[in-house]
């Protein structure tokens, strides 16, 4: 038996198909935060028929005429898949705008249940709902449903209720009269009449004591955090907050005993193979595999504790007003408020945070927020981060937060640039964005979304990380003859060979060294990667000690080993930082601009973008230290204007564009 | 230029302050935590239009203003809260 879980936005579907199916899908305190329909088993606990019920998640839908990707999913559901039973999930505390969608789907044909969710927050507001009188009015059952709450959440009576009518006919309580579906105008008219059907039943079935639109404390609340000047700074110190505490107190604090486990293992490896193994078994194991997974896994705390924290963000309803307090900055550069949930969602993943642009309606501003989301450094950069502050930089904070800032501005730069070239400077667009009520965050939620990341993070490390820096090792341990490469031959060996190309074109930005080039490239399979291969292929594993996330004895010495100035240090971590993300990220842009030509603009802006930035931070930043320009300027010079130039060109031909027309457009 | 400008913003002032029914047309002129009843959505936009009326935001409802934050409205449509931009409160028109 199929059942759909429908309803608005933000009316705790996705919280109550957790509840039901016990699986862990990511939920968020705004509107939108599904975005592809789910699948899952109810819980046998739940479940007391005998056949199997599976349960489908499905993206909020304000009402049943498709007009963006989340409704049109819902749609073709229903109407395609028929599922046995219907789920309407009923905000509690807006039911006029809840039913409204209600009596649409009772015209389905497809038996439905009302679950009445977030009735606890209508005992908090003193609003009364007469849930008998709502059911005989709805002609179909109505659960009252607390899908944040323990036991008593009444999941286990919907679900008894949905066993019952899954055989039973409905009769829709609200009939269109001699509607023309062609005729707009006619659907209109209906659907006006539709909501004075939904009024009149909320009038006879509801009670409440505090009217809507009087002031309440979540007002007051969203008058300090979304302040006109305070707005900003309380954001500033919210995020600042959330990077200390990850990244600086309870991130290591964990990590501690991590690195701890992982120097045990490596030194009962070490222990148990004794000396009769052969040297290049042995160090393909210990340094290879064991050292450059073993220098990713110290830095795992640090990401969990970060997505814990963003977590908690996303649960309070905090989001919908840091998009607010940004829309004015935003618009400036064509975009809107809402580009920055995904932005910073993408401070945990880039992945989830482009998937996260699927509720921006304007199609460009979609498409821009997808392309640029990825240079907010994600998770996994972090390593890399921390890796050349502490080798190269002393392990100066500045680094990292200038990365951030740096970050921030080449977004608003992108995206000024990018509406320029789509010629929609002119263009108009409104915002609008549903300002759900606070809560509290909950902490297991927060808990089980971190978890889930760990997993995540855990397997990727043990497989595609794994295989990565074991393939690396081999690579640069052989020749093309399959010979051993000599101690001081290893530029002939196999990675040598393939990244030595894609260094001479590296050279201009100060890194044209086939070890830098190799990491880079496997930082395209994962981001992770970069700091486990250039352990691997400049073999100091040893040095990186990612306790402290400094490297305490060995940071000279791997400074040395590498032999790049401080100043090609910060070229490579900006390269790193702001050329394309990780293919699987590509992946999810791809989806989210569903445009081949916008994919390939975007990806090569990304790399136009990392090269510039690179290129620039090391000619000017060579200049200043030594007084000479760096290697490599002129071709680097021709190739940068070359890209600069030809940006310039579509911005003239976008303006040109602008000029003859005149977009209105929602956000 | 910026003199003409300033000369026609003036101008539209002082009409507007001379005729007082004109005053409140949309909902950037609105007071705050009064209720008004909403007369059209003036936008060529349909699909902002639709979207508007699946929040529960056409003619003949009520609408109000909770409070001006940033350059955003608080507004409050059937039992939910919204925050809207001045673009899309000047296109709400009300009476």
């Amino acid at each position: 038996m199929k059942i759909a879980l429908t309803g608005n936005p933000n009316s705790g579907k996705t919280t109550l198909f957790n509840a039901l199916t016990g699986k862990i899908e990511k939920v968020g305190n705004w509107a939108g935060v599904t975005i592809d329909k789910k699948e899952g088993a109810i819980k046998k606990s739940l479940n007391k028929t005998s056949q199997t019920m599976i349960a489908v998640d499905l993206p909020g839908a304000y009402s049943m005429s498709p007009f963006t990707s989340e409704e049109t999913i819902t749609n073709e559901f229903v109407n395609n898949e028929s599922p046995n039973v219907l789920i309407n999930i009923v905000d509690a505390t807006n039911l006029s705008r809840s039913l409204f969608f209600t009596t649409q789907l009772l015209e389905l044909g497809i038996p439905v249940v009302v679950a009445l969710n977030k009735s606890d927050l209508n005992i908090k507001k003193k609003t009364i709902i007469d849930i008998q009188k709502l059911a005989d009015e709805l002609k179909c059952p109505v659960v009252e449903t607390v899908s944040t709450g323990g036991s008593n959440n009444g999941l286990k009576k919907l679900i008894k209720e949905v066993g019952l009518v899954s055989e039973s006919k409905q009769e829709a309580p609200f009939k269109p009269l001699n509607i023309n579906m062609e005729d707009k105008e006619s659907v209109k008219e209906s659907d006006i009449r539709r909501y004075e059907f939904v009024n009149s039943i909320v009038a006879k079935v509801e009670i409440k004591k505090v009217r809507a639109n009087i002031q309440t404390k979540q007002d007051m609340f969203d008058r300090i955090l979304a302040h006109k000047w305070l707005g900003i700074p309380i954001f500033a110190a919210v995020m600042w907050m959330v990077f200390s505490l990850s990244q600086t107190y309870i991130g290591p604090l964990i990590a501690d005993v991590l690195v701890g486990w992982i120097d045990g293992f490596y030194d009962l490896v070490e222990g148990l193979m004794g000396d009769n193994v052969s040297p290049l078994l042995s160090a393909l194991l210990l340094d290879g595999i064991i050292g450059g997974v073993g220098a990713l896994v110290g830095f795992l705390p640090l990401i969990m504790v970060l997505f814990f924290l963003l977590a908690l963000l996303e649960d309070c309803g905090y989001m919908a007003r840091v998009a607010v307090i940004t829309d004015r900055f935003f618009k400036r550069v064509g975009l809107s408020g809402k580009s920055i949930i995904p932005m910073v969602i993408g401070l945990g993943c880039a992945i989830p945070g482009v998937m996260a642009t699927r509720t921006i309606k304007n199609e460009r501003q979609r498409r821009t927020t997808a392309m640029l989301t990825p240079f907010m450094p994600c998770g996994a950069k972090l390593p890399v981060v921390a890796l050349f502050a502490g080798v190269f930089f002393n392990n100066a904070a500045w680094v990292g937060t200038m990365m951030y800032f740096l970050a921030i501005g080449i977004i608003l730069l992108g995206a000024a640039i990018i509406v320029r070239i789509t010629g929609e400077k002119n263009s108009r667009s409104y915002f609008i964005m549903e300002l759900p009520e606070y809560r509290f965050p909950s902490i297991k939620r927060a808990a089980i979304s971190m978890l889930s990341r760990a997993k995540a993070f855990i397997i990727k490390a043990g497989t595609i990380i794994l295989l990565c820096n074991a393939i690396i090792h081999i690579m640069q341990t052989f020749n093309w003859r399959f010979e051993v490469v000599a101690e001081n031959a290893a530029n002939t060996s196999i990675l040598a060979s393939i990244a030595s190309p894609f260094a001479i074109l590296m050279l201009p930005l100060g890194f044209g060294v086939w070890q830098l080039a190799a990491a880079t490239i496997t930082g395209f399979i994962a981001k992770e990667n970069v700091v486990g291969t250039l352990a691997v292929v400049y073999g100091i594993t040893n040095f990186i000690d990612t306790e402290e996330l400094v490297l305490i004895n060995g940071a000279t010495n791997v400074a040395g080993v590498m032999g790049l100035t401080s100043i090609a240090a910060l070229s490579y971590l900006m390269f790193n930082l702001f050329s394309p993300p990780c293919f699987a990220a590509i992946g999810a842009m791809n989806a989210e601009m569903e445009s081949g030509k916008w994919l390939l603009a975007g990806v090569g802006f990304q790399l136009g973008m990392g090269y510039v930035v690179a290129f620039i931070t090391y000619q000017v930043g060579t200049l200043i230290t030594t007084g000479v320009i760096g290697s490599g300027f002129i071709p680097g010079l021709i190739a940068v204007t070359v890209m600069i130039g030809y940006v310039l060109y579509l911005i003239k031909k976008g303006d040109i564009k602008a000029k003859t027309k005149k977009v209105i457009r929602t956000s | 230029m910026d003199v003409i400008m300033n000369n026609e913003y003036m101008l539209n002032t002082f009409n507007n302050t001379n005729n007082p029914k004109n005053l409140i047309t949309n909902l950037s002129q609105a007071e705050i935590n009064k209720e008004y009843k909403i007369k059209d959505i003036q936008t060529d936009d349909e699909e902002l239009k639709d979207f508007l009326f699946t929040l529960g935001c056409y003619k003949g409802e009520a609408i109000t203003i909770i409070s001006v934050l940033v350059d955003n409205y608080v507004i409050t449509v059937k039992d939910a809260r919204y925050s809207i931009d001045n673009d899309l409160a000047e296109a709400i028109i009300i009476n």
